[in-house]
Formats: C-alpha cells, sequence, structure tokens
C-alpha cells in the first residue's frame, strides 16, 4: 500500500515538475578544452537552437566502443573524431551520410575536408600539421631522415605507432625514402630504419604534453608533434624551432559526423553547420583550440603562429589517407612491435 | 529461518548487490572474453598471446622486474625495520611518519619527481659527473633501471611497514640471547629474526610484488613505450587495437599470478613456521 501510494506521487511529482520537453542533442567529442567549447559553441548554439546539449568526451577508440557498443539504440547523435576512426565507424554502419544541403558553410571550408572520407560520411571541422620541433641552436633538421643524425643519436624522441602522430611520423619518414611506397601505406623502409636506430631514440612517446618537458631537461633536442603541442613547446625558455623539412610536413583531420539510427536529424545537422561557421570557427581559433578548416576566418599573426593556419599551411601538409591507414594499422603495429618495441 | 539472520541478510544485500552488478560482472564479462572466439569457448586466446616473441618477453620482463623490486625491498626493508625498531620510541614515531608520508602523495608526483632526479641534467647525473664517476651523463630515464627504481621507491613503504610490525612482536631479548650463545649477524637473521618476522615478509612480499606486476603510471612514465609491462601493454590493447580479447587475456594472467603469488608466500610463511 505505501509502495504503491510513493510510486503514484513520484509518477505526479515527475508530471508537474517536469518542463516543456526541450530538445535535447548528445554530441560526443574529444576531452581537451570543454571549457572553452562551452564557452564559444555549446551554450551560444544552445540559446539559438532552444535545445539542450549534453556532452560525452574521450578518445577515439573508447567513443567508437560505445558507438558500437549502443548501435541498436544509439545515445549519441553527432560525433567528433579523427578521420580514420570516422571511416572505421562508417564502414561498421554506425554513421549516416550528410545532407549536404542542410550544411550551408561546408562551401567556405577547405576542399581536402569537404568530403574526406567520400560519399558525404562526415566534414572536417579542424586540421593541424605534424613536424619536428627542434632546439635550433643545437641542431639542424633539413630533411625527415635527419631525425637519425648522428648530432641527434640518443637526443631525440618519436612518437608511439600507438598515438596519432605515430603513423604520420612513419610516413613522412618513409615518403623521404619512397614516395611511392609511402602512398601506398607500405612503411617497411620506415619501419626498419627506427629499429636500426632504436637505441638511438630516447624513448617513444605517448602523449605530446611530455615532449616540453624532454625537451626543457635536454633529454632530447628533437622530436615529432602535432602543431596543437607547439603553444606549450614554443613557450618554454629555450630556442625551439618548427621544423619545414623538404618533402613537407604530414597532418591529421577531425571530422564530424551523425550518428546512425538518430532522431535528432535535422538539430544535428544544424549543429555541424553552426560549427563549420565562419563565426564559431573564428571564436574556436582566437581560443587557439582548434584550427579553422573555414577559409574565411581571419586572425592575428600570434594566433596564427599557435595554430595550423591559412592556405600556405594547408596544401604544404601531405594527409595520410583514412583509408590507407585502416588498411594497414594492424600490419604497421604489428611489424612495429616486432622489429621495434621488442 | 530466524528474524536475526533474515535481518542480516537483509542488511549485506544492498552491498552485495551493488559489489554484483558494479563490479563482479564487468569484471566477468571482460575476463570471458579471453575464453571467447566467434566459434565459441577457447584457450587459443592464451596459446596465441604466449606464442608472441613480444608478448612473452613484456611478460617475462613483469615477472622478473616484480621479483627484483620484492626482493630488493625485502633486503633493504629489513634494514630498515631493525633500525626504526631499535630507535627510541619519540624517533621511532617521526621515522615512522617518514615512511608513512610518501604514501600520502600521489603516485604520478613521486613518479615525475622521478622524471627530475634521473634526467641527463637531474639530480643524479649532476651528482655522478660532479664526482667523476661518468663523463658524460647517464641514460637512465625510459630504460628498465628507470622502472626498477620508480617501482622499489613507490612500494618500499608497503614493505617495511608489515615488517616493522612484525619485529615489535618479537621478544627482545632474543637476539642478544643469541649474541651471548655466540651466534654471527647472519646466522641471528637467518634462524630467528627471519622466521619470527615471516608473517610481515608474506605481507609486504604480496603487497610490494603484486603491486609491481599490476603499477601502470610508473612503467608508463618512467620505461615509456620502449620498456613494455603487462599493464602498458593492456592499455595498448585496449586503447589503439580495440583487442578486447589480448587485453581479457593479460588481465586474466595478472590476476593469475597475484592471487598465485599470494597462496604460495602464505604457504611459504605457512610451512617454516610448521618446523
Amino acid at each position: 500500500m505505501f509502495n504503491a501510494r510513493l510510486t503514484v506521487s513520484a509518477a505526479a511529482l515527475a508530471m508537474v515538475a517536469a518542463p516543456a520537453a526541450a530538445q535535447e542533442l548528445t554530441i560526443s567529442v574529444y576531452g581537451i578544452a570543454q571549457d572553452a567549447f562551452d564557452e564559444v559553441l555549446y551554450t551560444p548554439f544552445e540559446e539559438i537552437c532552444d535545445c539542450e546539449l549534453v556532452v560525452e568526451t574521450g578518445n577515439n577508440s573508447e567513443r567508437l566502443a560505445k558507438l558500437e557498443a549502443n548501435a541498436a539504440n544509439p545515445v549519441i547523435d553527432v560525433i567528433a573524431f579523427a578521420d580514420s576512426a570516422a571511416l572505421e565507424a562508417a564502414e561498421k554502419d554506425l554513421l549516416a551520410p550528410l545532407d549536404m544541403a542542410q550544411l550551408s558553410n561546408v562551401d567556405g571550408i577547405y576542399d581536402f575536408a569537404q568530403d574526406p572520407l567520400g560519399n558525404g560520411m562526415a566534414v572536417g571541422y579542424t586540421f593541424y600539421g605534424t613536424s619536428i620541433v627542434y632546439r635550433s641552436e643545437e641542431v639542424s633538421i633539413e630533411t625527415w631522415t635527419d631525425l637519425f643524425s648522428e648530432e641527434l643519436a640518443g637526443r631525440v624522441a618519436l612518437p608511439n605507432i600507438t598515438t596519432t602522430q605515430g603513423p604520420l611520423t612513419l610516413y613522412m619518414i618513409q615518403r623521404a625514402i619512397d614516395a611511392e611506397k609511402a602512398e601506398a601505406g607500405d612503411f617497411s623502409d620506415a619501419i626498419a630504419m627506427v629499429a636500426e636506430n632504436r637505441d638511438r631514440i630516447v624513448t617513444f612517446y605517448e602523449r605530446s604534453s611530455q615532449i616540453p618537458q624532454l625537451l626543457q631537461q635536454e633529454e632530447i633536442l628533437a622530436s615529432v608533434v602535432g602543431r596543437f603541442a607547439w603553444p606549450g613547446i614554443s613557450s618554454i625558455p629555450l630556442e625551439v624551432e618548427w621544423a619545414l623539412p623538404e618533402g613537407g610536413q604530414s597532418g591529421g583531420l577531425n571530422v564530424l559526423a551523425v550518428v546512425a539510427g538518430t532522431e535528432q536529424t535535422e538539430l544535428a545537422h544544424q549543429f555541424i553547420d553552426y560549427w563549420l561557421s565562419e563565426e564559431i570557427q573564428t571564436r574556436i581559433a582566437e581560443a587557439r583550440v582548434d584550427s579553422p578548416v573555414n577559409t574565411a576566418v581571419e586572425v592575428d599573426e600570434e594566433t596564427a603562429e599557435a595554430l595550423t593556419y591559412g592556405p600556405e599551411m594547408a596544401e604544404s601538409i601531405h594527409f595520410l589517407p583514412p583509408a590507407v591507414q585502416m588498411e594497414n594499422r594492424e600490419s604497421w603495429l604489428d611489424a612495429w612491435n616486432t622489429e621495434i618495441a621488442r | 529461518m530466524t528474524n536475526t539472520r533474515r535481518a542480516g541478510l537483509m542488511l549485506v544485500a544492498p552491498a552485495t548487490l551493488f559489489i554484483a552488478i558494479g563490479f563482479l560482472l564487468p569484471v566477468f564479462v571482460l575476463l570471458s572474453g579471453a575464453f571467447r572466439l566467434e566459434s565459441g569457448w577457447t584457450l587459443s586466446n592464451f596459446t596465441d598471446f604466449f606464442a608472441d616473441p613480444l608478448y612473452r618477453e613484456v611478460f617475462f620482463r613483469t615477472f622478473r622486474l616484480g621479483l627484483t623490486v620484492t626482493a630488493v625491498a625485502a633486503l633493504l626493508g629489513y634494514a630498515t625495520a631493525l633500525a626504526i625498531n631499535d630507535a627510541n620510541p619519540r624517533s621511532k614515531g617521526r621515522l615512522v611518519a617518514l615512511l608513512v608520508l610518501p604514501l600520502m602523495i600521489s603516485p604520478v608526483a613521486r613518479t615525475y619527481a622521478w622524471l627530475v632526479i634521473l634526467g641527463r641534467t637531474g639530480f643524479l647525473n649532476v651528482a655522478l659527473t660532479s664526482v667523476g664517476l661518468t663523463d658524460e651523463p647517464l641514460r637512465i630515464l625510459f630504460t628498465e633501471w628507470a622502472v626498477f627504481i620508480g617501482l622499489l621507491q613507490l612500494f618500499f613503504p608497503l614493505m617495511v611497514l608489515p615488517l616493522i610490525s612484525s619485529l615489535e612482536n618479537m621478544p627482545r631479548d632474543v637476539i642478544p640471547a643469541a649474541r651471548v650463545l655466540g651466534a654471527s649477524w647472519l646466522a641471528i637473521f637467518w634462524r630467528i629474526i627471519l622466521p619470527l618476522t615471516r608473517e610481515g615478509l608474506v605481507v609486504g612480499g604480496t603487497l610490494t610484488f603484486v603491486g609491481s606486476l599490476t603499477a601502470y603510471v610508473t612503467p608508463a612514465i618512467l620505461g615509456g613505450s620502449k620498456v613494455l609491462m603487462l599493464e602498458t601493454l593492456l592499455y595498448q590493447r585496449v586503447s589503439v587495437a580495440n583487442d578486447y580479447a589480448s587485453a581479457g587475456v593479460i588481465a586474466v594472467i595478472l590476476i593469475a599470478m597475484s592471487v598465485a603469488t599470494n597462496v604460495m608466500l602464505k604457504r611459504l610463511a605457512t610451512a617454516r613456521g610448521g618446523r
């Protein structure tokens, strides 16, 4: 009797207390700089759409695993991924094709970001360069194979194969040795070169946040990092430069996609389009969180220095196609583990 | 069923349910993945694991480092525990507080301190080069030495505290009596101290060995990916390869090693005590 009365009372209270059902959009993003995103993107969007954003965070593999586990009853509406993770999700039918007619800002972004996976499965929202950072008063860097020069023996850290930067580093080393093999995803020469120099490499780092400390402690003189790590590295009290080696630099593209089975298709597209707009891309760039893909964005010199900014920079980047990454990831990992990690 | 018994069961039911749903069920799901393929139940994930030279090397490295850290911690731990036990009560309290102090600091912070101490320009290398023991700074970071030092520092207090407790329970006059009868210090340690403090050694040994096997932060920061341990390999398999089967195998191995160590050390203690 008591239980029945309690249940009825709770239900009645819930009915009275529940606000008018506002639309809810659940987004899944990387965990970094969420305060800044909340200020420049999430809150302004909630004001426009009269909806509530629910934000879930994590790395690519965690969020991909969750997406897969909830495939039958998706709990996410929009997801931000690295392009290779997005392709994996698309191939597992976890993403829905975008309706480009609802994305008015797509025409204003770099060509490489407009349809990076093909079939309109995703759009790029930010990109970054990956290159060599080095202590310019101690060493010089001309090519990617200079990472293995005598003057850097025992003084260089490379990204581990398990990081996003790992395959990009192998790609650029392989390009310096044999570009044709590199484009086909055959990194055997690069892996052999790293293996040969294994004992002359201080560490294969997992997080680029380690690099400023390793440089400052004079543990290393050079490393390979994504441009997003540059503000932290350039702020140490030593002369460090971002190399523009022969053969250019590599880089990555992060994309936005709509999750298959979502009931919030229209709102999801509205959110993605808002994120790609000149206004929001400028705000995010000025917060020095992500580099803009919208070509109309203009920022001051200091902000540009902290980002991967401008058409010239964009053109110098050799992106490793996500299909090549997906196809070869396991074999790179196996070869790395066999030849280098032992 | 009596009312008291029923009331007791009702009281433990929420906690039991919480542990079952929040811990046992997810752990079972994760571990069962190690014994499963699409075709059914199997042990092939384990045979595949031990067939891989890299995984074998990581397994033996983890085991070897765990054993070495435990042995050295026991050796230094006895010396420390004996010294603390012999100190006057006031100093003893302070020394134990100093010993416990690192346990109150996050392992991440403690491990990062080693990055500064063991680096090329760190305290250790500066000291070694300034006294002329080496011309060039030694490469210590990102080697097995760095992981060994980090793990030893991390678990040393857990070895010493049970030893102090055991020494306090040992009759105080046995050592002077043995000395009067002409026993050497080695004989006193081997035939008197060791048997009488075996329980402390078992507790400290288990905590140190199991802790060394399952530590993640210290091997990850001080060893990096050049000194892979089972825990860091587990993280790699999950976070990069989405390979939950291998991760499950590693988890099963770690749990099995921990349980086996505990059982083995307990039996060893009982066997010695039975003499």
